[in-house]
């Protein structure tokens, strides 16, 4: 079930939320836990019930082995057997095609099919597993060192779980930037109980797509003893971002992907693609991705919000950054803090050698682009970010920070840069995209566009339209210069939803809330959650 | 929780406003506009028989009513406008116009018969008809009326936009220049094969989708022509169904083919194959897979004002049946009732030889 879809506005979430509450009024907190379990299992199984089986065990499984770590003398040999247990299921939905086509590239796909949000439930657990074997253990607190990746300060950010201002990196209830908990705190918040658990780890708001939250965080929410309690203000929080998400979603992502499909899916085509054809693609994708998944982020987060939970932030304008480890600090954040605190860090994070740093930022980043789909082309885009972050690394090193400007710049180049292995279809797509990238498969612009404007014949080949932009109409490249124009404006210009003020929100959904409307009820095509496939 | 239903309720009050009153696509929607009320105005100026063609671009591009008219001997409309322009909205449009001894020629593009009502309501005549036909559409159902409503998205909005400011600031519209223009009858003319040597290229590379024959019989669209078929029948209006032009090394599948031609038979109308079934080399066609440059237009037009000036002549089979005519496997029959009214009493039969491609340009 989409979170955009009619079916999910008009029909799960109002049932949902009268159900929640109205048992959180009869029955109290543990029947208003039982119903929104239920319900996120109804949620979860309506695209493909053949896949609950596989969540249902996978939270018994993992359920048990905390117990295991928790009880046993040797809590890191069953967590390690968790996490591995954990790791070869998400290898044989998510990899085992990838793999096999490594070891025998004649042979023919297994045609397995990716279980729906499966990198997703399946790390959260992990985590869990992780903080209750360190707690257990009373291993140290994770790395607190203060050169560790993507690095802990931040300026001034909102965290989504307490909706305090960050000082120093932490905000006022312990959380630190990254939205998260120390190892120790999150341990010893960890709750025994079989129900919470559960509801954790299938709570519909952040099931399929996240964000990656700890049970730390999220478990002591769903066991206050009025969590089920209907709260006006976070009704109307929780509706005003979900709304806004909504417009990112439908609005602008929706429109942006239409234009990156084009020229993507020429170059899949293998047909060449001109100077513009290729930097309009590309983008309009950088846009696409952003306004897709940081919607999705604010539509879960404003779900949770309505039913009393506070998720942590997972994009913070990452666009604006002035420079890759600011953009790492920013984009798909709790992903970030899941790499640093669960692979980065335990590799030894910056307390090893300039070239093991080098290497272990590298790993992660490889692993990164292997989490997001099984595909080289993903390989080559966590490469490029490890790589990116190794040279910024050097640079601060050696030399003084660039401008700001410059240093936002020379970022958001590499990053849309990046994309293009991201969101091509193959190798061979990705290199078609940089040769009209650099101008090497030639530059062409409308006749209309060229009659208009005559010198820009001195560069430019006229053609009657351009066949990879937008919808290939005559009027296709004043539309989509447009439409970027106003995107590259939001992302660049504009705070994110979560830094508004109040006020600012109400402008924005007052702008954007018919237009929502219409995608959703009247747009003929659905476009799904760009991380859905992840 | 007051103030967001506040901002939402606004919301669609500005919408609405914006879209039904202010925005307006004067280039590209004022186009198809402009072409639509002409060729109803010289449809409505017509006091005998005419023939009016219906379809999408294909219509005007490929076919050309100034040839056609002097060899069916009948004035003649080519009313086909753009393949995203609803069927409901023209043949809204077109019946009142339309009496017994017209005959509607349509040679539909297949993406006309297959979109769903939702892609179809949401087509480029539903922002004509909200912002300057709201008479005909308050005469159309109910969802239809809220869709065209809420057909406007932000690309639409921002192309209201650019085309009103290019228009307010004097832009003239060089598509004439790159492409030709519309005649009096609605033929495109001076698309010439030079003009279209542009987009060669991008047409060696194009690759058409054909929809399957059960898309193309349980389509949105398939209804619709039904719907229209039933209301001709009882208007003693004829219609004659017939394929589009396409390349010839991307044929329409057989199946398809029957599909296409069970809309019109069962519907009581005529269904016109020329041999070839209207398939060119990619060579004959100027900038898009349904668009013929002008001399393999005039050529089209030419077999397809033969063909319809021998349904008309050709008496049909024994008995003269108002449909059914059986004719052999390999010439199918095409029955016509409503052509009854200006040109033959009878259903008439057309023998379509089954052969290699058209040749454009070739005139016998």
């Amino acid at each position: 079930m989409l979170f955009h879809s009619p079916i999910f506005i008009l029909g799960f979430l109002p049932i949902c939320f009268a159900g929640f509450f109205a048992l959180g009024h009869v029955a109290g907190a543990t029947g208003a836990l039982i119903w929104l379990t239920a319900a996120s299992l109804v949620f979860y199984g309506w695209w493909n019930p053949a896949f609950l089986p596989l969540l249902i065990s996978s939270v018994l499984v993992n359920h048990t082995i905390a117990g295991k770590i928790r009880h046993s003398e040797q809590p890191r040999t069953w967590m390690a057997a968790g996490v591995a247990l954990n790791l070869a299921v998400l290898a044989w939905f998510k990899y085992a095609d990838f793999l096999l086509h490594i070891v025998v590239s004649a042979s023919p796909p297994l045609g397995i099919t990716l279980p729906l949000g499966i990198s997703f439930f399946t790390f959260q657990q992990i985590m869990m597993l992780v903080d209750t074997a360190r707690a257990a253990t009373s291993s140290p607190v994770m790395d607190r060192s203060p050169v560790s990746w993507p690095g802990l300060t931040r300026p001034s950010t909102t965290c989504g779980v307490c909706s305090g201002k960050v000082v120093d990196g932490r905000t006022k209830s312990g959380h630190d930037a990254m939205g998260t908990m120390g190892t120790a705190a999150a341990g010893a918040s960890i709750v025994h109980a079989f129900l919470p658990y559960a509801a954790f780890v299938t709570f519909f708001p952040h099931l399929i797509a996240g964000p990656i939250v700890r049970g730390a965080e999220i478990i002591p929410q769903l066991t206050a003893p009025d969590f089920a309690r209907p709260r006006d203000k976070n009704l109307a929080e929780g509706l005003l971002i979900f709304l806004l998400g909504l417009g990112k979603k439908c609005v602008l992502a929706d429109m942006f992907g239409s234009f990156a499909d084009t020229g993507f899916g020429a170059a899949a085509r293998g047909i060449d693609l001109t100077f513009f054809e290729a930097w309009y693609a590309t983008l309009s994708y950088a846009l696409q991705i952003y306004f897709d998944f940081s919607g999705y982020s604010d539509m879960a987060i404003g779900l949770a919000r309505m039913l009393n939970v506070r998720f942590p932030l997972n994009f913070d304008s990452p666009y604006q950054a002035t420079n890759i480890s600011d953009f790492w600090r920013r984009w798909h954040i709790t992903l970030g803090a899941f790499l640093r605190d669960y692979l980065y860090i335990p590799l030894g994070g910056s307390r090893v050698g300039r070239l093991r740093q080098a290497a272990n930022l590298m790993a992660t980043m490889l692993l990164a682009g292997l989490w997001h789909g099984a595909g080289w082309n993903f390989v080559v885009w966590g490469g490029l970010h490890g790589l990116f972050l190794v040279i910024h690394r050097e640079y601060r090193r050696l030399l003084p920070p660039l401008p700001a400007m410059a240093g936002q710049a020379l970022t958001l180049a590499a990053v849309i840069l990046a994309w293009v292995p991201f969101r091509a279809a193959s190798l061979s797509a990705t290199l078609i995209v940089f040769r009209g990238l650099f101008g090497l498969s030639g530059v062409a612009l409308p006749q209309m566009i060229v009659a208009a404007f005559p010198p820009l014949s001195a560069f430019a080949e006229p053609v009657a339209v351009m066949p990879s932009l937008g919808d290939a109409r005559t009027l296709s490249f004043p539309e989509v210069s447009a439409c970027l124009l106003l995107g590259w404006f939001i992302v660049l210009a504009l705070p994110n939803i979560h830094h508004m003020t109040e006020r600012s929100r109400h402008l924005v959904l007052t702008a954007s809330f018919a237009l929502s409307a219409q995608a959703v009820f009247f747009a003929p095509h659905v476009a799904p959650f760009l991380y859905f496939r992840f | 929780m007051r103030r967001i239903l506040l901002a939402c309720g606004v919301s669609v009050l500005i919408y609405t406003v914006l879209f039904a009153f202010v925005l307006d696509r004067p280039l590209s929607l004022g186009a198809l506009r402009a072409r639509i009320e002409a060729g109803l105005a010289r449809g409505a100026a017509i006091e005998g028989p005419k023939l009016v063609i219906l379809a999408g671009s294909n219509g005007p591009y490929s076919h050309r009513c100034e040839t056609i008219e002097p060899i069916l001997g009948r004035p003649c409309i080519n009313a086909g406008i753009a393949v995203g322009i609803g069927l409901d909205y023209l043949f809204a449009r077109w019946k009142k116009l339309l009496h017994p001894g017209d005959i509607v020629y349509m040679p539909l593009e297949e993406a006309q018969y297959v979109r769903s009502r939702a892609t179809a309501e949401l087509g480029p005549d539903a922002a004509i008809l909200l912002r300057h036909d709201r008479a005909t559409l308050w005469s159309m159902p109910l969802h239809r009326r809220i869709a065209a409503l809420f057909a406007s998205d932000l690309r639409g909005g921002i192309m209201s936009l650019i085309e009103m400011a290019l228009v307010r600031g004097g832009f003239r519209d060089p598509r004439e220049a790159a492409t030709g223009s519309f005649n009096a009858r609605g033929d495109h003319v001076g698309h010439t094969r030079l003009l279209g040597s542009i987009s060669q290229a991008a047409l060696a590379a194009a690759r058409p989708f054909h929809p399957s024959a059960s898309e193309l019989r349980n389509g949105y669209g398939a209804s619709l022509v039904r719907e229209f078929l039933d209301w001709a029948n009882g208007q003693g209006i004829g219609v004659v169904g017939g394929l589009p032009t396409g390349f010839v090394d991307s044929p329409i599948d057989e199946d398809a083919v029957a599909a296409i031609r069970s809309i019109y038979r069962d519907g009581g109308a005529a269904f016109l194959e020329l041999p070839g079934r209207s398939r060119y080399p990619r060579s004959a066609f100027f900038d898009t897979p349904d668009h013929l440059n002008e001399a393999a237009q005039i050529s089209h037009s030419v077999a397809v004002g033969r063909a319809l000036r021998q349904m008309a002549a050709e008496p049909a089979g024994p008995g003269g049946e108002a449909s059914g005519v059986v004719a052999r496997p390999d010439t199918p029959a095409l029955t016509a009732p409503g052509l009854s009214g200006g040109l033959s009493a009878t259903p008439m039969r057309l023998r379509a030889a089954r052969g290699g491609p058209d040749k454009p340009g070739h005139d016998d």
